[in-house]
């Protein structure tokens, strides 16, 4: 079980066994359900408070596994769900597979991690954080055990990680429940995709994806459709086509430099595009290019080829020539 | 705010992707009446003590009640425009109504009704509640009944900095080494103290200014509500100005992001508070200005702002009750109340 959650599944365990010891050998996934979620609406004082009080201990535990995902384009959320830091996000927010990302954490604290597989059409992705850690995580919610009405909780960094703010934490129940898709008035803005909704135990029960103009149009991506796919997400596949992520296209990257080979092996750069991925990287005129990942550049055709084989977003390593020193620089391929 | 990506799309072929499945009827949704009528005790707390500020016939904005004989605080910067300025308490329209001072800070103003016998909130005794804690707040209103809608405290309390960073309020132009006012932004401080086109800045606190850069040097850790001396050169005669501060961001064209654009309306003053409590209530920026209330219909603070559609802030109560009492005070000596701020500026556009 998880870390994070043990204190909550516990206190409630503790309170079920004495108050409805019947319930746990006859319903699966229903041993620390909120008695409130079985209401068509809460009734009196008492039915609020129970709301509260699950939504205030379980607070803490999920936001420290919750964080802001950074990216150069900007910044959306995700949050951790093993103790070795495997993140589950939106794919409109790793966009990409096998990318360098970093991580904040709800102290501030960054690490580096590096985007895993994502599903297309559904909205759906993993990435690891590569700074080796323990991590603080949440539990999953396995058996699909939410219903039509039950109360969930959001959080995520709206508009962007805020240390003063922190995460943010909004309350609302699931209004529509589909396949691969999960809808709740929990309000959602900018900067929240790829953040957790969880259950009033805490449990991991969607992935912030996209919201409608209206309030309560906010959707989550359920945990199905990553269970159904963990190990192709593990493995760093591009699943499916569209809409949320783009599938690299073989020839799309672009360096932004023009060489000539040197007689002696290596191409010498003659120019460098302005605010190239080369310029940025700090490529310069003169530079002797003498190998691209590892395989040495002997012709401008053999370096084409290489990077035909590449696309916009990859990264790449340059090994070079300057003034008689050799530097080794990495840098992303941009978009043609 | 400083969203600088959304990655949220708000594409509605997606959203309707659902299409036909499980649904929860409106009534039982977080804000349906289902739902809000457990909330009645706090409700009916708004009812009494918080009131409606209506121009003409139209309600704009709400009040928070702080004397039975008809003190209210509510929104300064949503009442300046009001030409046909009238209070709703309960079920009594009330037509006098005066403001007795404002505080540009914090964006509130004091206002005044004849009525005897209103019911004054009660204060919380903190506004250090933990974050998941239910509040309520003003929801749409009838012309005789209040409505209630309740969220949860959702952020740390902290400051909301100036949007832009603080600013005097001015547009300026080089001239050699001179820096002359070409135009000066309504509602901004310079207004308020009297600088025009023409002036020429000369100094700001003990900093001679001869380009942009020293203002910016002067400005840069300065807050938006404190005040500074400005020595001006107005034709050949020199004069000082105090000058209050306020957000750049606010006071000049304020550049839409996309999660202003997903958001609906928000406040147009919504930065450039030294304190507030976050929540996920007001669903439009109308509601703003009614107090924020625990299960116990106590006041734990005052609705300021809706500053997105997830992100909501209110003054905190400690906050809340030293400004009620600072413009009480003010109100009490005499205090000319502050006049750009409050006079009706002619027919809204």
């Amino acid at each position: 079980m998880c870390l994070a959650c043990r204190f909550v599944h516990e206190m409630r365990r503790r309170l079920l066994t004495c108050l409805l010891p019947a319930l746990i050998s006859c319903a699966f996934a229903a041993d620390d359900r909120p008695y409130v979620n079985d209401k068509k609406a809460p009734e009196d004082r008492k039915d609020i408070e129970a709301i509260q009080s699950a939504l205030v201990a379980a607070l803490p535990q999920v936001r420290a596994a919750t964080v802001c995902i950074e990216l150069k384009e900007g910044s959306g959320s995700g949050v951790i769900v093993s103790a070795d830091g495997l993140v589950l996000t939106a794919a409109h927010v790793s966009s990409g597979v096998n990318k360098k990302v970093t991580v904040i954490m709800e102290d501030g604290t960054r690490h580096q991690a590096r985007t895993l597989g994502l599903v297309a059409d559904t909205d759906a992705a993993m990435l690891r954080i590569t700074d080796k850690g323990d991590y603080p995580f949440v539990e999953i919610d396995r058996g699909n055990s939410a219903r039509l009405g039950d109360w969930v909780f959001s959080l995520g960094h709206s508009g962007g990680f805020d240390k003063h703010r922190g995460s943010v934490v909004r309350l609302g129940r699931l209004v529509r429940i589909a396949n691969t898709t999960l809808q709740s008035d929990s309000i959602l803005i900018g900067g929240d995709s790829g953040g957790p909704l969880f259950d009033l135990t805490g449990k991991l029960v969607g992935i912030h994806s996209r919201v409608g103009r209206q309030l309560q149009v906010n959707m989550h991506v359920p945990m199905s459709v990553f269970l159904d796919n963990w190990d192709r997400l593990r493995a760093g596949e591009f699943i499916g086509d569209g809409p949320f992520a783009k599938k690299p296209v073989k020839g799309s990257g672009f360096l932004g430099l023009a060489t000539d080979a040197r007689k002696e092996g290596g191409l010498r750069v003659t120019k460098v595009g302005n605010k190239s991925p080369a310029q940025e990287a700090g490529v310069k005129e003169g530079d002797v290019l003498l190998t691209l990942n590892g395989a040495p550049l002997a012709t401008r055709a053999q370096m084409q080829d290489l990077l035909q084989e590449m696309s916009a977003g990859d990264e790449i390593r340059l090994e070079l020539e300057r003034k008689g020193k050799r530097e080794t620089l990495t840098l992303e391929l941009g978009a043609r | 705010m400083r969203a600088n990506r959304i990655f949220l799309v708000a594409a509605s072929s997606l959203v309707g992707s659902l299409g036909a499945q499980q649904s929860l009827e409106s009534d039982y949704r977080t804000t349906g009446s289902a739902v809000t009528s457990v909330f009645e005790a706090q409700r009916a707390v708004l009812q009494t003590s918080s009131a409606v500020i209506l121009d003409g016939r139209k309600e704009m904005i709400y009040g928070v009640v702080i004397s039975a004989d008809g003190h209210i605080l509510t929104k300064a910067s949503e009442v300046a425009d009001l030409n046909k300025l009238s209070v709703t308490v309960d079920r009594t329209n009330y037509k006098n109504v005066k403001i007795l001072a404002t505080d540009p800070q914090w964006d509130v103003a004091l206002l005044k009704i004849d009525a005897v016998g209103l019911v004054p909130v009660v204060y919380a005794p903190t506004s250090e509640v933990a974050q998941g804690t239910w509040a309520v707040g003003n929801g749409a209103t009838s012309r005789t009944k209040r409505r209630a809608l309740a969220g949860i405290v959702s952020a740390k309390i902290r400051e909301i900095p100036a949007a832009g960073g603080a600013a005097l309020g001015v547009v300026l132009n080089v001239k050699g080494k001179e820096l002359g006012i070409d135009e000066v932004a309504d509602g901004s401080g310079a207004q308020e103290a009297g600088l025009e086109k023409g002036d020429v800045i000369l100094m700001i606190e003990d900093t001679k200014i001869s380009k942009i850069e020293d203002i910016a040097g002067v400005m840069k850790d300065r807050k938006a509500g404190s005040k500074v001396k400005v020595v001006c050169r107005r034709g050949k005669r020199e004069f000082t100005a105090e000058v209050r501060l306020s957000a750049k961001g606010e006071m000049f064209t304020d550049t839409m992001n996309r999660n202003d654009m997903m958001s609906g309306d928000f406040s147009k003053r919504r930065s450039g508070f030294p304190r507030v409590m976050q929540h996920d209530i007001l669903g439009s920026s109308r509601v703003t200005g009614g107090p924020l209330l625990d299960l116990e219909g106590r006041c734990l603070g005052m609705n300021i702002a809706r500053a997105n559609r997830a992100e909501s802030f209110a003054i905190p109560v400690e906050d809340l009750k030293a400004l009620a009492e600072r413009l009480m005070n003010q109100a009490a000596a005499g205090e000319k109340p502050d006049d750009a701020a409050v006079t009706p500026r002619g027919e809204p556009q």
